[in-house]
């Protein structure tokens, strides 16, 4: 039961930052009692009732748990927007962005079938760990702040806090791949046109 | 970041990758347990058929999918699944059992979609395709599939354990097996034992594509481990019914996806890791499930709706060890525009080879027969025969 319950508070800080963060809104300014009323919104949203469930069990319908690093890159969204300091510089982003996107497309369409090969296999061996200590060591020694989050989801899934025991899901989500993915596209591709 | 911080980060990122990866020892994957050891009895001499329903007073406008499973004390268990239909909210999944000589008990429900809502904690739509492993310790594992949303193609698989002879379950725990949301992974064939311990389970997936996996099961410091691999990716072939013989060695049989609509075929010489293969063989599938079995001389047993159109027939086939050389040998069931569905084959410890079906959408018949039976009908019908009714 324990296990259950440290699942279900997990999945439920993702939906919970993302809905603060849209409540806060683009105003610049914040009000203590806009912060503090938007994440006791967002808290409540979550527990409204919709078809007889909460609407957090809704959310987990679709995303039983989503990954450590879209946890965190909430979390340092948020802060960012309240504290009004950049924790993630514009290189920082670029990492999360061209390593979600390059997550997404090995881990998607073969893991959905498109061949035999099925790199979702990876995630029950120890080769996807590895790889993902590697790559925030790398990231870590030129200083890429991104490599610090790349440790949310070794320690996340050391402590079992996702409802999957595949290190793929503690890594990756689709919500993740999918912003990465249209983060890299609209994002830089324009900006190698122009410079080329 | 300062340079001794940046040390320290990188010491914790091997920590906690030393961490994760000490627990992820690698699952044992691969090696059947012997999938002839239960056949000793198989050569009994005299013919033996029977056929009945498990569930005769059972008065659903459903069933569907029926499984069987044997324990260590020779009880029988059934499970399937009925209700208004496929993927209504009121489905539910029904259990029956018989003791050696005895009759099926009375139907009775161990999953309900709110029962599941409630160990799941979150909504789920309906309930289907149930499957029952028995283990050596007389223990029963139910598997069975949750529809978050839409059909099919939005479930996910579950389980749940009973020690007491399915009276009463563990709490429902979901599988993770796809990557996106989890869609869309699905049991249907029969589960074969691993040499050592756990289980190999024949799933599918039936999202974007239509591809046969299997979904290999153990058990860790009294936790549930899994991991899954695939027989063939795309969308053509699913379904498969897995047929090991020795450890090493295996074949499946797959349901056709393809406007080929045949049966299809594929090996593994690695013990399930590696499929290099999936040919269409010369029986056909109206997109139908397939069941199989290895018989006690090694060849193939298969049992198939023999069209490519309907399922209006059931029909049993023999071939040799490599899936050439089909021959049809009994045609159970035979009524044009009755649906005769989704057999299940096993054999139990008494030798005889059990099937169960769906029949008409309304029962879940059982034929039993030996494999005495299974050579008198084949001495009876000639090579590539349309066999005959018992």
């Amino acid at each position: 039961m324990t296990r259950e319950l440290f699942e279900h508070l997990y999945a439920g800080i993702a939906p919970w930052l993302a809905l603060a963060l849209i409540l806060l809104g683009r105003n610049p300014r914040l009000s203590r009692t806009r912060i503090a009323g938007s994440l006791l919104l967002a808290f409540f949203l979550l527990r409204v009732p919709v078809g007889g469930w909460h609407l957090f069990a809704w959310i987990r319908v679709l995303e039983p748990s989503p990954s450590f690093t879209l946890t965190g890159l909430l979390g340092i969204a948020l802060w960012q927007r309240l504290s009004g300091t950049k924790i993630f510089r514009a290189r920082d982003w670029r990492a999360t962005w061209i390593i979600g996107a390059v997550a997404a497309l090995v881990l998607y369409p073969l893991g959905l079938g498109l061949t035999s090969m099925d790199p979702y296999t990876w995630g029950w061996d120890r080769i996807l760990p590895l790889a993902t200590a590697a790559t925030a060591t790398l990231l870590l020694i030129v200083g890429n702040r991104f490599g610090i989050l790349l440790l949310l989801p070794l320690g996340g899934f050391a402590l079992h806090l996702q409802e999957s025991s595949n290190f793929w899901d503690a890594a990756v989500d689709p919500f993740y791949a999918a912003v990465s993915l249209v983060m890299v596209l609209f994002r830089f591709v324009p900006e190698g046109k122009k410079t080329s | 970041m300062s340079l001794m911080l940046r040390v320290l980060l990188v010491a914790s990122a091997g920590l906690l990758c030393w961490g994760v990866v000490r627990e992820m020892s690698p699952m044992k994957v691969g090696s059947f347990a012997d999938a002839t050891a239960n056949a000793t009895e198989a050569k009994l001499a005299t013919p033996l058929f029977r056929h009945e329903l498990i569930n005769p007073a059972q008065n659903l406008p459903m069933v569907h999918v029926a499984a069987l499973a044997e324990t260590p004390d020779g009880i029988t268990s059934a499970v399937w699944y009925g209700g208004t239909a496929e993927c209504h909210p009121d489905v539910r999944i029904y259990f029956s059992e018989r003791e050696p000589g005895g009759a099926w008990t009375a139907p009775r429900v161990i999953m309900t979609r709110e029962e599941a809502e409630r160990d799941l904690a979150r909504p789920v739509k309906s309930i289907g395709n149930a499957l029952l492993l028995a283990n050596t310790d007389g223990s029963l594992r139910l598997l069975f599939v949750t529809i978050a949303m839409g059909k099919w193609s939005g479930s996910q698989l579950n389980t749940c354990l009973s020690k007491d002879g399915g009276l009463t379950w563990s709490r429902v725990e979901r599988l993770t097996l796809s990557p996106f949301f989890n869609f869309s992974e699905l049991v249907r064939n029969r589960a074969i034992p691993q040499a050592g311990g756990g289980w190999c389970v024949p799933i599918y997936q039936e999202f974007l594509g239509k591809f046969p996996e299997l979904l290999w099961l153990g058990e860790r410091n009294g936790m549930l481990t899994y991991q899954k691999t695939r027989i063939a990716g795309g969308c053509s072939t699913f379904q498969p019914a897995l047929i090991p013989a020795g450890e090493e060695y295996a074949e499946v049989l797959t349901r056709d996806y393809t406007s080929a609509r045949k049966i299809h075929f594929s090996s593994s010489y690695d013990g399930g890791r590696e499929w290099p293969f999936v040919t269409a063989t010369e029986l056909p599938n109206p997109d139908a499930g397939i069941s199989g079995l290895r018989l006690s001389d090694g060849r193939l047993l298969v049992a198939f709706n023999d069209s490519a159109k309907d399922r209006s027939n059931l029909t049993l086939a023999i071939a040799a060890k490599n899936g050439e050389g089909w021959k049809r040998v009994a045609v159970l069931e035979n009524e044009a525009d009755a649906s005769f569905s989704y057999p299940f084959l096993m054999r139990t410890s008494d030798g005889m080879i059990r099937m169960a079906y769906t029949r008409k959408g309304k029962a879940i018949a059982l034929t039993s027969f030996n494999e005495a039976w299974l050579n008198e009908r084949e001495l009876q019908s000639p090579k590539n025969s349309k066999g005959g009714t018992p």
